[in-house]
């Protein structure tokens, strides 16, 4: 057990607000998506979009009191210093303030300083008081998925003695204006591995953090795997291998436990059926769950902000079902209706991106 | 003629050089075909269908399901511009 890892204290907030709270209202089967213009100007369509706050364009950025909370309340001290480094991930940085440069918007000097990673990692310093050790981590939605295995890589290697882990993603005009053209966010709300003839993502803000450790806590790490299909930037190798091959490494590490499995179920058809396949024929009977139809997809920090949720849910006893899927699913698997995690199962969580990338964690709650 | 010029209009919004539209079958699979198209293709000619017609894909299972073929495609516009056509005149 040296070398273990653990985490030492996790939260995240979503639209819904904080983790307890979200898990309320996914436990009732509500969702925070809300038909919203896909972005604000003329007569655009209605998607899927759930916010915290208003969908405004600011300076500080709308997002900036949401993140400073949660991010006051992160234990320890010397963030960002020799042996004590910061992950962030997220997976579209500055990206509201290049829309508004896009549109014409006059130069603004405090507002450009929102517009890049460095400028955010500064406010981020100024804010709290952290130290230099500050590595972006920026690769689509496995954004904090790659920062939580770097994390773990850093603490093995020795060059850690703790990892603070911290992603965010909150929407804005310009990605639901990327998804939309994707054909992908479109009027239909999500309902992550239903078996239908038309599918759509929900886009939500989420944000949160993890503290990863050797100090033995409740919460450990077992194993993580990463794999990229190295297909097509924008569709899955047709017969599913990428979402096998994640899994695979994590097999001497199962030990005969039972799972259930917090999946990507973003409501795309193709990938959703593919997950869903490849999870059922690993893991035959194990409970697959997807909350993005409550939440929205919150993109480069869904890995983490789910995490959050999924341990906290396990706690309780008492888990969400895939909220937003009412109609027959790829495989039975696809828990629907709020259910309670098998004794002593250990939680599988998934995750892929663009490009054909994956990644899944391992994760024990040691009671 | 609505079939050939969808052939031109796809050899040209993806800059297929070697590709004469006229070779281009009526029932030939657009994408999985001879053409070797990808799902970067049927964006940008989604897009460029949809300036060009005045109709609106809405999710991309109908644009693959649009895409199928020329023949398909020409049934398809024809059917959504009638749609759009109607529903502006109320």
């Amino acid at each position: 057990m040296d070398d273990a890892l653990f985490f030492e204290a996790f939260d995240g907030h979503t639209a819904f607000g904080g983790a307890e709270t979200t898990l309320d209202r996914l436990l009732r089967g509500e969702s925070a998506l809300a038909a919203t213009p896909v972005v604000p100007e003329g007569q655009a369509e209605a998607v899927p979009l759930a916010a915290a706050t208003p969908l405004a364009l600011t300076t500080p950025p709308r997002w900036w009191p949401l993140l400073s909370d949660l991010v006051a309340d992160i234990p320890g001290e010397g963030w960002g210093t020799r042996g004590r480094p910061v992950f962030l991930a997220g997976s579209n940085f500055g990206i509201d303030r290049l829309y508004e440069m896009g549109r014409g918007s006059a130069p603004d000097a405090q507002a450009d300083s929102w517009a890049t990673v460095h400028g955010i990692v500064r406010h981020l310093r100024d804010r709290f008081g952290w130290g230099p050790l500050i590595q972006p981590v920026s690769h689509a939605c496995v954004s904090a998925q790659v920062a939580l295995s770097l994390a773990a890589e850093w603490m093995e290697a020795g060059a850690a003695e703790k990892a603070l882990v911290l992603s965010f993603d909150y929407i804005g005009p310009f990605v639901s204006a990327g998804f939309h053209s994707l054909k992908i966010l479109n009027a239909g709300f999500p309902g992550p591995y239903e078996d239908r003839a038309i599918g759509s993502i929900g886009l939500g803000d989420g944000a949160a953090w993890a503290v990863l450790s050797r100090k033995p806590s409740p919460w450990r790490l077992v194993a993580r795997s990463s794999w990229n299909e190295m297909h097509h930037f924008t569709a899955n190798e047709a017969g599913g291998s990428g979402f096998r091959a994640v899994l695979e490494p994590l097999s001497p590490h199962l030990g005969g436990r039972p799972l259930w499995i917090k999946g990507h179920g973003t409501g795309t058809l193709e990938a959703g059926r593919l997950e869903a396949t490849a999870v059922a024929a690993r893991f035959p009977g194990a409970p697959l769950v997807s909350w993005k139809g409550g939440l929205g997809h919150t993109l480069g920090s869904c890995a983490l902000v789910e995490l959050v949720l999924a341990a906290r849910g396990h706690e309780r006893g008492r888990l969400p079902g895939t909220v937003g899927t009412r109609g027959p699913t790829f495989t039975p698997e696809v828990a629907t209706e709020p259910f309670a995690p098998p004794a002593r199962s250990d939680i599988l969580l998934l995750c892929n991106a663009f490009g054909g990338a994956h990644g899944a964690l391992l994760l024990r709650h040691e009671n | 003629m609505l079939k050939d010029e969808l052939k031109q209009l796809l050899v040209e919004a993806l800059r297929l050089e070697d590709v004469d539209p006229a070779s281009i079958a009526d029932d030939e699979p657009l994408f999985g075909g001879g053409l070797d198209l990808d799902s970067i293709d049927a964006l940008e000619l989604v897009l460029q269908l949809e300036k060009t017609y005045g109709i609106k894909i809405g999710s991309s299972e109908e644009s693959r399901a649009a895409l199928a073929s020329i023949n398909v495609l020409a049934e398809y516009i024809e059917r959504h511009r009638s749609a759009t056509s109607a529903s502006v005149k109320g």
